[in-house]
């Protein structure tokens, strides 16, 4: 017995390590961020800038505290947020769909976002009346990202919901919104379609301080709240007959879960534009190394997300000359990555 | 004691014996609606009556040499500019619809299409590299380079998975997230190559991508018909096989099936067959997924019905968007996807939410 406990315990101890090593890889990461770049900068530079704001005093260069404090930063912070975000999302999605293929997008929360854009972009609609430029199109991108949560709220009120129609039914509402986006998009010019593309890729580039609070508290709340239900999400795991006659209400922790996840994922994709892969294999990789029980999983995605984004946003700086998108770099980096974790561990934690 | 059993034998024969007349009867009528669909899709095109066009099609097929100037000219207007695009959305449509049956019933799930591994930006990478970097093989040229260039693109992914399927567990869900992996991979590389083009290539390829068949003419044809045909030939045969694999991958090896080739040998198949679609005609999306799980609403899950009735569903949800770009909009200027998903999702949306669960699959 007693080395059974022993045997449980090691395993245990694994996981928080496999989770504590990614936070502490995200700190090293995060310092390390503020250097990369085109302008060049020192770490004594780096830490002068940051001491001086933290405190309150005023900083020597003014370009070491545009470039450092106003666009690295928030960068970096919103890099982990996003990530933390993302990949938590999906961690959820996939165990209450109980589908691998789900993520923080399936509920067409992306398309929703983009048609949000391009009736900003294209059309120059404006949800929210006397609201123009940049703002609009956050404005409408987070609006328009919530419609297909609500339609199958809406939904689901009258008739009995299953994971698969849950699902087909996001498809639909994805489809039609990128049908919309797709025929504004023929009528753009090439320069606006460029920009509308560049905003579906994803990128970190454009976030300011304003966004920084914003983004943390949807996704400090979000992931609080995901992380109590800890334990239903397990049960939710075994099937959904499983769950009831352990006393779960599955169809309201469905459906509250996938809200939650949507106003999450609303709140940064409106700001970041749609970063892909993180979301889907995100919590993948996490699975492998720490199994699927959601009392680590949600963490270690997140910790695994974050560091990762981080990543992957340091790259996209040093690439070429305008960097590319975060989005482009992270399926670069990642798929590899995936298919060699894939091939090493062999997993079977799905199959 | 005995005569009891057998009423309820002959029952069950009998209610059997209905099911069965109710899914064949339900594919011959989509046929029949198929073919009327595609007439009235070119007498719609042309402007001729629907009988005038049906005669002109039938007089044409039958050899009947037109007898004056204007049969002459009605016969070469409906045969070479409106009748490609219309076999080409039927061929397309059953095509997609095939992939789509056969990668649900052999996933195991609903949200994969024929797209699942990564077929589609592997084309669309192929594609663009050859829109935007000029890139071609080296006897090809324009149009033909880039499909050529696209079908090989769509192969890619397969080949990968076809080599990675040594080192890894060929389970479902490792299969499609690898694929999706893939894709996402491939997508990054044609959003590579579409930022270091300049902004008119990228409306090109994204042009490309959305997928139509209003341009296809009649060359385009026999290479996408070949492939169909002996495509959905093959998969009718081992529908039996698919509905095993439904079953779950534990149960069907119980029943003597080697799953683990099987599925590679799907694979391989459908990847083919799509490359083959959507190298003419773009990335023509939506249909694949939907037009099985409509199938299956109407007639459950029984893939020797699927198989057949999938295709003629998929085939008639693409003639229809191409009848329907024809009446309402700018034709040749909206691309059918794009009619297909404005008509059809709304459609699905109200199929999914009144669905009985009796015929629900998944």
């Amino acid at each position: 017995m007693a080395s059974r406990h022993e045997g449980y315990r090691r395993l245990c101890r694994r996981k928080v390590l496999f989770i504590a090593g990614f936070m502490i890889l995200t700190a090293v990461v995060a310092i390390f961020s503020l250097n990369v770049g085109f302008y060049e900068t020192s770490f004594s530079q780096v830490f002068d800038v940051i001491w001086s704001n933290l405190n309150g005093q005023p900083v020597s260069s003014r370009q070491d505290q545009l470039i450092i404090w106003d666009i690295r930063v928030p960068e970096a912070l919103v890099a982990i947020m996003t990530g933390a975000a993302l990949s938590v999302g999906g961690a959820v999605m996939q165990t209450v769909l109980r589908n691998p293929l789900a993520d923080s997008y399936t509920m067409g929360i992306s398309s929703g976002a983009f048609f949000g854009v391009t009736i900003a972009a294209i059309a120059g609609i404006s949800i929210l009346p006397g609201v123009g430029g940049n703002l609009a199109t956050v404005f409408n991108a987070f609006i328009c990202s919530l419609i297909p949560v609500a339609l199958i709220l809406l939904i689901s009120r009258k008739r009995r919901m299953t994971p698969t129609k849950i699902i087909l039914i996001g498809i639909a509402i994805m489809y039609v919104f990128s049908a919309v986006s797709t025929l504004l998009m023929l009528t753009a010019d090439s320069e606006t379609l460029a920009d509308v593309y560049a905003w579906r890729v994803g990128t970190l580039s454009q976030v300011e301080w304003g966004h920084v609070g914003i983004i943390f508290v949807f996704v400090t709340l979000g992931l609080i709240y995901l992380m109590l239900n800890n334990k239903k999400y397990n049960l939710m795991m075994a099937g959904e007959n499983c769950a009831q006659t352990m006393g779960i209400d599955t169809k309201r922790t469905t459906l509250t879960s996938l809200s939650i996840v949507s106003l999450v994922t609303a709140a940064v994709v409106s700001f970041t534009g749609t970063i892909g892969f993180i979301g889907l294999v995100g919590p993948h990789i996490a699975r492998i190394f720490v199994g699927s029980e959601s009392k680590y999983l949600i963490p270690a995605s997140a910790a695994f997300g974050a560091a990762f984004l981080l990543v992957a946003d340091c790259v996209s700086r040093v690439s070429g000359t305008y960097g590319l998108p975060v989005g482009v770099i992270s399926a670069m980096i990642g798929c590899p990555l995936f298919i060699i974790i894939l091939v090493k561990m062999r997993s079977k934690e799905w199959a | 004691m005995n005569t009891v059993k057998r009423t309820e034998d002959i029952d069950f024969k009998q209610n059997y014996k209905r099911e069965i007349t109710k899914k064949v009867s339900f594919v011959v009528c989509s046929l029949v609606v198929l073919v009327v669909l595609a007439v009235l899709s070119c007498a719609i095109g042309t402007g001729y009556g629907f009988f005038e066009t049906y005669q002109i099609i039938l007089d044409h097929i039958m050899g009947v040499v037109p007898a004056n100037k204007a049969e002459w000219w009605a016969d070469h207007y409906v045969w070479e500019n409106v009748l490609p695009s219309v076999v080409a959305a039927i061929i397309a449509g059953a095509g997609l619809a095939l992939g789509g049956s056969v990668m649900q019933s052999m996933m195991g799930n609903p949200l994969a299409d024929p797209y699942t591994t990564g077929i589609s930006s592997g084309a669309c990478f192929g594609a663009v590299a050859s829109i935007t970097l000029g890139l071609s093989f080296s006897s090809l040229g324009g149009e033909m380079g880039i499909v050529a260039m696209a079908f090989v693109g769509a192969l890619v992914p397969a080949l990968m998975m076809i080599l990675l399927s040594k080192y890894i567990n060929t389970s479902p869900s490792t299969l499609i997230l690898i694929g999706t992996a893939i894709s996402y991979f491939f997508n990054a590389m044609v959003t590579y190559v579409m930022v270091i083009a300049d902004a008119d290539a990228l409306q090109d390829a994204f042009i490309w991508q959305i997928g139509a068949v209003s341009d296809l003419h009649w060359s385009d044809i026999p290479l996408m018909l070949c492939v169909v045909a002996i495509g959905s030939v093959l998969i009718m045969v081992v529908s039996n096989k698919l509905n095993l694999m439904m079953m779950g991958d534990n149960s069907a090896k119980t029943m003597g099936l080697d799953v683990e080739n099987f599925r590679m040998l799907c694979l391989i198949l459908i990847s083919i067959l799509v490359a083959s679609i959507i190298s003419f005609t773009g990335i023509i999306g939506f249909v694949g997924l939907i037009a099985p799980h409509i199938t299956r609403f109407i007639i459950g899950g029984d893939n020797k019905f699927v198989v057949p009735a999938g295709m003629l569903m998929g085939a008639i949800i693409l003639c229809l968007a191409d009848l329907a770009s024809r009446c309402l909009l700018d034709y040749g200027n909206v691309p059918i996807g794009v009619v297909m998903s404005f008509i059809g999702a709304p459609v699905f949306l109200y199929l999914v939410t009144r669905s009985k669960s009796d015929k629900e699959v998944f």
